[in-house]
């Protein structure tokens, strides 16, 4: 990312409040579209949305049935994989990264607080991701339109905003990391365990704990829908199916127990997630007595 | 001579008895009644338009004509018509309001005698729709029944026969009730039914020689589900979404000589489900021809089952191809006959003699599907990299690959064709729509970064 910017401010007079973090976000946003790591996503990310945009209208052939197959599931598992990838990454290495090249000192100089750094990042950046995002999902749409009669839109769209908000919530939690740390390699180091723990680790141990103790149905849901990137699952299922009976007995019984609530609930726990961490994030970066 | 007299005169007086009730509100069903004491039997009667209170006893042989214009209420209270003569026909009548105790377990139809013919009628707001018991021959055609607003369970059933041989029963639509059921009844034809939102769409129990055909089962706990019934023939019908807690597109428990043929089983739990049928030693189960897709689960049976052979179905994009409910394998059955085996859309193998015949055998080794073996609730993270990364441990250590609970040893490499329910590919303006505002937006962030990049760039030179 380039350091060289400057915040460009009226010359003479204290920014408000929302001119200070806009600025900001301002140059987050250009700074992330013009770095190569974040182009390489978006054109990944975009090439194999179509791609599977493409199969699925190929597997829907007959009786063009938009089930959820292998291949719808596809796409959610690409987002589950890159998505938080991207985004946790991306967040770890903004204030590090500002911290090790010595900006971060000149632009805490400027006339803004800390709390509206980290709020501007935050909005830059998930600025820059969910453009990203929006032209892949964009160009996957696309493809749909020329041939998925049946598809439905609001659960395209819904998929749509969760993973946007999937990102964001990433984001924040990559900020936190972002936060505290010292060099960009550390906050990258952090962000990938994280993105580790939260793609893998935690479901395989909770799968290795299903098994060995013998959990009940409602425990196996609870500890499965804390993970955020499984609650995004879930909301999107949620979204595509009305209900979330194709997750098997825990499934059904979070359906029967939650019924219509489970639609604001799962994005909720995503919410959640992110609102924790950007809090979280501002207090500690409030309370550093260095940069 | 005097007899004959008296009778024209009694029609004609209870016609137009009929005629002035028809004006007034109150008109119960004796007006029906006296039609037909007065009638001969065989005759027809076309009952005047209106709505008639109350319950109708038909105890002589006629043929009943309402055009669809008479309404026969029930208010509420037991069974509203009985046929209780042989040869009664009951055409064209709208029949609503019985009663909902199960005690007595009332109807919108009950026969109680065959051969009937029940035809053209929309029966709603019953507990049990057409009920026939012990009415042999009968004809149920073309009749809408809708139950009451009860928990599945509680309803009644749509349409149930009780010791009736040789019956059709076809075209009928049946909504919300609780089974469609056959009891003890052999050699019947079902073709053309339309079941929704039920418990159990076809139930069979203990009723042999039957073909099923061209029925569709949409959106019921399960679709057809045949229990101790023998030599029964199931094709050509549609079994769509029946996803209740068991959920399955076809079951079949205990029942010998089934023959499963062009069905297609979409988005159910479980697309084919066998509970140890056939269950005599020296009976076969076959099914073939099937589309079976975007289930959960293709094929479920219990570890018992044995001697079904299963070729040239599809097996498309179901969550899990093939399963077994419980501890053991489907080593007993045959996944191919002739040299032929079915189509599996997630086969990897090849074909090198172009004989359409894979080189491979199929067989799935996958270790989150014997995970979920064990422990059903795991299903709770398919879809997810948690699921990928089991799958490729998996493949990836040989010791931790499960056995194969069957094999197909040629399958198909190209799907068969005789299937296919016709595609829709048309043009999606809504998804058009949202692709352009998706697009534009995500044009206007690249534009605003971009732009501002160009100006810091002409800053800097």
């Amino acid at each position: 990312m380039s350091a060289t910017a400057t915040v460009s401010t009226p010359t003479g007079l204290a920014p408000s409040v929302p001119t200070a973090i806009l600025a900001i976000a301002r140059r987050e946003l250009r700074d992330a579209l013009s770095s190569k790591w974040f182009a390489m996503f978006t054109i990944a990310f975009a090439g194999l949305a179509i791609a599977l945009s493409f199969l699925s209208l190929a597997g829907a052939g007959s009786s063009g049935f938009a089930g959820f197959g292998r291949t719808t599931a596809g796409l959610l598992n690409l987002i589950m994989l890159l998505v938080p990838l991207l985004a946790l990454t991306a967040g770890a290495g903004s204030i590090a990264g500002e911290r090790e090249r010595g900006t971060l000192l000149y632009l805490l100089a400027q006339p803004i607080s800390r709390s509206e750094v980290v709020i501007g990042k935050f909005l830059g950046l998930s600025g820059a991701i969910c453009a990203s995002l929006l032209l892949g999902f964009g160009l996957s749409a696309c493809v749909l339109t020329w041939r998925a009669g049946g598809v439905g839109v609001g659960a395209f769209v819904a998929l749509v905003a969760l993973t946007c908000l999937l990102a964001m919530s990433m984001l924040a939690i990559g900020l936190l990391i972002s936060v505290r740390s010292r060099k960009t390699s550390v906050a990258t180091g952090l962000a990938l365990c994280v993105w580790l723990a939260l793609v893998f680790l935690s479901d395989l141990g909770l799968m290795a704990g299903t098994i060995l103790f013998k959990l009940r149905v409602q425990e196996v849901f609870a500890l499965a829908v804390l993970n955020p990137l499984q609650a995004f699952k879930m909301g999107v299922i949620m979204q595509m199916n009305a209900s979330l009976d194709v997750l098997g007995p825990a499934g059904m019984y979070a359906s029967r127990t939650f019924g219509d609530h489970l639609a604001w609930m799962l994005p909720g726990v995503v919410g959640v997630w992110g609102a924790m961490a950007m809090v979280i994030a501002m207090v500690l970066f409030a309370r550093r007595v260095s940069v | 001579m005097l007899d004959m007299r008296y009778r024209n005169i009694g029609i004609s007086i209870f016609v137009l008895t009929a005629l002035a009730a028809r004006c007034l509100a109150a008109q119960t069903t004796d007006v029906i009644g006296a039609l037909i004491d007065a009638a001969a039997p065989g005759s027809t009667i076309t009952v005047p338009a209106g709505v008639y209170q109350g319950h109708l006893r038909i105890t002589k042989g006629v043929v009943l004509d309402g055009h669809g214009a008479v309404t026969i209420d029930g208010g509420g209270e037991g069974t509203v018509v009985e046929l209780l003569a042989p040869n009664t026909t009951l055409r064209g009548f709208t029949i609503s309001g019985s009663g909902a105790g199960v005690d007595r377990e009332p109807a919108g139809i009950r026969a109680e005698t065959g051969p009937v013919v029940i035809e053209d009628n929309v029966v709603d707001d019953v507990l049990f729709g057409i009920d026939l018991r012990t009415a042999p021959d009968s004809i149920v055609r073309n009749n809408l029944v809708t139950s009451k607003h009860l928990e599945a369970g509680r309803r009644g059933d749509g349409i149930r026969l009780w010791w009736s041989h040789n019956c059709t029963i076809e075209d009928n639509s049946v909504h919300r009730s609780r089974d469609m059921v056959f009891w003890y009844s052999e050699g019947l034809h079902i073709r053309g039914n339309h079941v929704t939102d039920s418990r159990y769409g076809l139930h069979f129990m203990y009723s042999h020689d039957t073909t099923l055909e061209h029925n569709t089962l949409d959106g019921n706990s399960v679709g057809i589900y045949l229990m101790y019934s023998n030599r029964i023939t199931v094709q050509d019908n549609v079994l769509v979404r029946n996803r209740g807690a068991s959920g399955y597109g076809l079951g079949l428990k205990d029942c010998d000589d089934i023959v499963v043929r062009n069905n297609a089983m979409l988005a159910n739990r479980v697309g084919i489900y066998i509970d140890n049928s056939p269950s005599s030693v020296d009976s076969n189960g076959l099914v073939e021809h099937n589309a079976v897709q975007y289930n959960e689960i293709g094929f479920l049976a219990t570890p018992n089952t044995h001697n079904n052979d299963l070729t040239e179905n599809a097996f498309i994009e179901n969550e899990q191809q093939v399963a077994v409910h419980g501890k053991g394998d489907l080593a007993q059955n045959h996944f191919a006959r002739d040299g032929r085996g079915n189509f599996w859309s997630d086969y990897a193998g090849f074909d090198l003699q172009g004989d359409g015949i894979g080189d491979l055998p199929y067989e799935s080794r996958n270790l989150f599907e014997s995970l979920l073996a064990t422990d059903p609730n795991l299903r709770i993270f398919v879809n997810s990299p948690a699921q990928q990364a089991v799958e490729f441990a998996g493949r990836a250590l040989p010791q931790l690959q499960p056995n194969p609970s069957f094999t197909d040893p040629s399958p198909l490499v190209q799907r068969p064709v005789s299937l296919a329910a016709g595609t829709s590919s048309r043009f999606n303006a809504a998804m058009g729509f949202v692709s352009l505002i998706l697009l534009c937006v995500a044009g206007a962030g690249l534009w605003l970064g971009a732009e501002r990049g160009l100006r810091r760039k002409e800053a800097l030179s």
